[in-house]
């Protein structure tokens, strides 16, 4: 697959035991990418190597064919929306969505102004141009953000954890609407964005980079990596996960010299298999999570029923699906 | 309820002693001042607006000079890493803290037509006179430069530390230019800044006194024409002037506040400053910190000048270009002699007790503007920090005026002539200071803190001595040493107020001037200037 935005081996030595990449990736024309690591991991490196605010030490970014490693951010046409924003506090709602549009064939103000109502429009905020930016809400300040980098119409959107400095319950719903814009915006946009919370990008990415201590380990539909970890850091780190070696992993069908990773959901009571006690069980609603005791005093996570088991009760878990590693 | 009547009460009672402290000497001034034949006088004679408008020209003057010198110092410090940077960063913000006169005689000292540069030149050049005299606007403006850029530099360095490095990411994202970021971004955002720097820069240069009244030779600014008058008995022109001036102040800060416009920089999100960026060329690198470190001595030369004519003995240093003979006479003389240990310790001691009085009134007003929020509140700040928005001279002259008629029912005492009057005139000066500091460490403050210290037990005083005190202390520290300083150095209400029993160093270093004993005056100035270094040093450490 020859990509829209091709990553080759881009790589950004901070120390010489401290390493970002070498990481390769290709994406698509229109492709959502989430980049997803824990703090440290890199992600924001990369980003900013994709945006030219840090100067790669190895590899080449392309864009459509163009060799942009070393072009400058401000011409390379790829729009960002910061974590906090970076919203100009001494402009209002449309000259900061305009900003960009500026010094690009003069006397065309008329566009300009068509543009920006355009961009603001698409994230729900028309007639908004005249506000001060202060004057907005922590959701609205995000999406003026986003407005002002797709105005320009860019190349590519960076987005930089772009819901991380809203509410729990504005998150969800911004999640949608965000993936909404961005698929819409010039008849899909290719994004990269990147993003600690793997709820987030298990919905807003079509596909998903793993990142850990400066190296890819993994790129994959959401399923896929869910499904299909290419490793245990990917296992773990995606999605709740049971980890069983030796004894354990043989009750639970494996061949007991590697490692195997089962998801709660794939576990269940049964009247023979692995055995333990319930030590706590977290009601959530729907179903539960029962946090059971094995005899070689390994703990594990099992989601069943509200009513499967209670707490002391001896058990015996099966797997449905296990991840061999 | 007893508690909220006693609170009210003590903010009356402050808002009554700072009106009477600060703004009744005022009025009193402008009442008298309201005198048919002394406003013709004013309004009739050139020499009056000349000086008026001497002093304007040569406040906006100097702020375009601080401004040229001090913003482009502040983008290489900040931006920029060259070897020296923090040192020099540090040693170019000096001459702001020192005292004014001691800035002066020091560059005096230097570039005057018997400084070292003029002697140097005309004997390597075997001229028979100096080269040239350092008189009028020019040698003003030379000194005004010298000292006020650091508003500008610190000012603006503050500014760009508070940048926030995502808005210029942004910017440039946008595909904006290096121009086109510090134009449409950098500028605008810094704009506070730089119109608090000129409005500081515009109301010193207003005030200043000592470069002119050194330096002014025939030329004078209203500052020097209002003392002058002062001294010859002129009382009801000097009122006039000093309304004049009074008003021409308060006409530039509504000017300045007004560029200011109301818009709220606020910073959205938290803003991480941009790191200074090491200059990667060798050459550049060395040339920066050549010229740094070069700048840093031009700086600094005339302390080092102040030092070096301080070792020199009365008489000894005539025509040479290096003085022939240096030792510790003149600190020998300032020490043993009674008549000039004198006003070194009356200068500490009226400064001293100036700067804890206005630290307790600040701090009393602190509590009530922030903590009681009681209703005078917006008057207790205002009153706190109006001393600042007048030139000293013009607090000078009223207090002056005000305070040698006895008339108890107009609350008003004879204290000119006594100990308590330049204590008193140094009081009015300290308060926008002290003000300042503790009120901004007042509102930093979590309130919380003091409700935990009283949920544990602490009464009302225990809680100000081990909770509050201390987390107030940088600020109030600050507000005290920078205070103190200005106390120490005074010049400008000493000359209207001292009596021979009270006179403080400033006074003495003008009459050792006078009788040229360069050496003793240079003594003391260096003496001020290790106090003064001493004190804000303590004041500002964390």
């Amino acid at each position: 697959m020859s990509g829209f935005l091709q990553i080759d081996a881009i790589e950004k030595r901070w120390a010489h035991n401290v390493t970002v990449g070498p990481i390769t990736l290709d994406i698509a024309r229109g492709e959502i990418l989430a980049v997803l690591g824990p703090s440290g991991s890199g992600k924001t490196t990369m980003l900013r190597l994709l945006a030219g605010f840090e100067t790669a030490d190895g590899g080449r970014i392309a864009v459509a064919g163009e060799d942009v490693t070393t072009v400058p951010p401000a011409r390379r046409r790829f729009g960002m929306v910061f974590q906090h924003y970076a919203l100009f506090p001494h402009l209002d709602v449309g000259e900061n969505v305009g900003f960009g549009l500026q010094g690009r064939g003069k006397g065309d103000e008329g566009r300009a102004k068509q543009q920006i109502s355009e961009a603001l429009a698409l994230v729900d905020l028309a007639g908004y141009e005249r506000r001060k930016v202060h004057e907005l809400s922590g959701g609205q300040q995000q999406r003026v953000a986003l407005a002002r980098a797709l105005a320009p119409e860019p190349r590519v959107l960076l987005l930089d954890e772009p819901l991380s400095n809203l509410d729990p319950a504005l998150r969800e719903r911004t999640r949608h609407e965000l993936r909404e814009v961005i698929k819409r915006a010039g008849g899909g946009i290719t994004t990269v964005f990147v993003t600690h919370e793997q709820e987030e990008a298990f919905d807003l990415g079509d596909r998903i980079a793993v990142l850990n201590n400066g190296h890819l380990e993994q790129v994959g539909a959401p399923d896929d990596l869910y499904e299909h970890p290419s490793n245990l850091f990917v296992a773990t780190f995606v999605g709740r996960a049971n980890v069983f070696r030796g004894a354990s992993s043989r009750a639970l069908g494996g061949n007991g010299t590697g490692v195997l990773v089962v998801r709660p959901e794939r576990l269940r009571f049964a009247d023979a298999g692995l055995p333990g006690v319930v030590r706590e069980r977290r009601y959530t609603g729907a179903a539960a999570f029962f946090l059971v005791e094995g005899d070689d005093h390994q703990r594990f996570e099992v989601l069943a029923e509200p009513d499967a088991a209670q707490v002391g009760q001896r058990v015996y878990v099966e797997a449905t699906r296990v991840i061999a590693l | 309820m007893g508690r909220l009547r006693r609170t009210n009460l003590a903010a009356v009672a402050l808002t009554l002693l700072l009106a009477w402290l600060v703004v009744y000497p005022i009025l009193v001034v402008g009442a008298d001042a309201a005198d048919g034949t002394a406003v013709r006088a004013f309004v009739t004679r050139p020499g009056e607006w000349a000086a008026l408008w001497a002093s304007v020209w040569i406040s906006l003057v100097s702020v375009i000079l601080a401004a040229a010198i001090g913003i482009p110092l502040a983008f290489l410090f900040e931006w920029f890493d060259f070897p020296g940077r923090k040192t020099l960063g540090a040693l170019i913000a000096l001459p702001v803290v020192l005292p004014p006169l001691v800035g002066v005689i020091a560059f005096l000292f230097l570039y005057g037509e018997s400084g070292f540069i003029a002697r140097a030149i005309q004997s390597l050049l075997h001229l028979q006179n100096a080269p040239w005299r350092l008189q009028g606007a020019v040698a003003i403006l030379l000194v005004h430069a010298y000292s006020m850029y650091v508003y500008f530099y610190l000012f603006t360095r503050a500014g760009l530390a508070k940048l926030d490095v995502s808005m210029l990411e942004a910017a440039q994202a946008l595909g904006a230019s290096r121009r086109a970021t510090l134009w449409r971004v950098i500028v605008p955002l810094l704009r506070p800044s730089l119109v608090g720097a000129a409005m500081l820069t515009f109301m010193t240069a207003l005030g200043s006194f000592s470069a002119p009244y050194i330096f002014g030779g025939g030329f004078r600014v209203m500052t020097t024409q209002i003392v002058a008058t002062k001294l010859n008995g002129d009382l009801p022109l000097a009122m006039v002037e000093t309304v004049a001036l009074a008003l021409v102040a308060i006409a530039g800060l509504v000017m300045l506040r007004r560029t200011e416009g109301d818009d709220i920089l606020v910073a959205l999100g938290k803003g991480i400053a941009p790191r200074p960026r090491p200059i990667r060329r060798r050459g550049v690198r060395w040339l920066a910190a050549g010229a740094g470190w070069g700048l840093a001595v031009l700086l600094l030369l005339p302390h080092l000048t102040l030092a070096l004519v301080s070792l020199v003995p009365y008489g000894a240093w005539t025509t040479e270009v290096l003085p022939p003979v240096i030792n510790l006479e003149n600190y020998r003389r300032l020490f043993s002699e009674a008549e000039r240990l004198r006003p070194m310790l009356n200068s500490l001691w009226m400064a001293a007790a100036s700067t804890a009085v206005a630290v307790a009134l600040a701090l009393a007003g602190g509590w009530l503007v922030v903590r009681r929020r009681v209703a005078l509140r917006r008057a207790i700040e205002a009153l706190l920090a109006l001393p600042w928005a007048l030139p000293g001279t013009v607090f000078a002259i009223a207090l002056a005026i005000t305070f040698s008629v006895h008339a108890p029912l107009q609350l008003r005492f004879v204290l000119v002539g006594t100990a308590v009057i330049l204590p008193l005139a140094y009081l009015v000066r300290a308060l926008p200071l002290t003000g300042r500091g503790i009120l901004a460490a007042y509102r930093q403050l979590d309130p919380s803190l003091e409700e935990a210290a009283a949920s544990l037990g602490a009464g009302r005083w225990r809680t100000l001595a081990r909770v509050t005190l201390p987390q107030l202390r940088p600020g109030l520290a600050a507000g005290a040493s920078l205070a103190f300083v200005a106390a120490l150095g005074d010049i400008v209400a000493s000359i209207v107020l001292y009596t021979y029993e009270t006179r403080p160093v400033s006074i003495e270093i003008l009459s050792s001037l006078r009788l040229s004993e360069t050496g003793v005056a240079a003594a003391f100035g260096v003496v001020l200037m290790i106090v003064s270094a001493v004190v804000l040093g303590v004041g500002a450490r964390r």
